[in-house]
């Protein structure tokens, strides 16, 4: 890992729902920030003067996080997103602070729990599984 | 081993929701093939890990686990030879 986990995502700068790396465990957990502002560009239509970060891109965000945690250089798709909950709305100002954990892998699969909170209050929770892929890469079995 | 086989359903039926499929298929149903449960590589890892926090066994890698997961009886069958259950 260098100094940037977050130069490892393959999303382009406009697809890019983390901002920041605050903690991370490789390969087993991380924690990483997302700054909601009214500047981005998908809350001008979600909604017209009632913004509100939607519930997909809440979870395309804890994805992206989840996947800090594949090794260098690979890439994976959504595989399955289940038992998601959104607990409250998201809006702009909010800091959403995103915790993964990888429960564990099999061949170039991999599944997680992540978490998302503001100010400490929960909003969503998903358990996500990721596929790699990259085969050439995957390290982890 | 008959306990250990109603477990190994047990934990189909859960963390699968498979409830009814688990109960029409025998204990040596092919568990991926179409002609069984039908499930696929997502299903494989979610039994790993059930098997793991259920029963304590490790099923390290995909070839163990392409021969463990072959049927509710292999599955039991290496529960029994890892000493747990």
């Amino acid at each position: 890992m260098n100094s940037d986990p977050l130069s490892h995502l393959p999303h382009g700068i406009s697809f890019r729902f983390v901002d920041r790396v605050l903690e991370m465990t490789p390969g087993k957990r991380v924690v990483a920030l997302k700054n909601v502002t009214v500047g981005d560009p998908y809350l001008q239509g979600h909604f017209p003067g009632n913004p509100l970060m939607p519930g997909v891109l809440l979870v395309e965000a804890m994805a992206q996080t989840a996947g800090l945690l594949l090794s260098e250089g690979s890439s994976a798709v959504l595989a399955q997103i289940r038992d998601a909950r959104f607990r409250r709305p998201v809006v702009p100002g909010d800091q959403v602070r995103i915790e993964a954990e990888r429960l564990g892998g099999l061949g170039g699969l991999h599944r997680f729990a992540v978490k998302a909170s503001v100010d400490d209050a929960p909003v969503a929770e998903v358990e996500i599984v990721l596929a790699e892929t990259s085969q050439a890469t995957t390290n982890v079995f | 081993m008959n306990d250990i086989i109603q477990r190994v359903r047990q934990l189909l039926a859960t963390r699968l929701k498979l409830a009814k499929a688990v109960d029409e298929i025998s204990d040596d149903a092919p568990l991926f093939a179409p002609t069984g449960l039908g499930l696929d590589s997502i299903d494989a890892l979610e039994l790993v890990l059930g098997l793991e926090k259920e029963f304590g066994v490790v099923v390290e890698d995909r070839a163990v686990a392409i021969r463990v997961l072959t049927s509710i009886r292999t599955i039991a069958e290496f529960i029994q030879s890892q000493g747990k259950g």
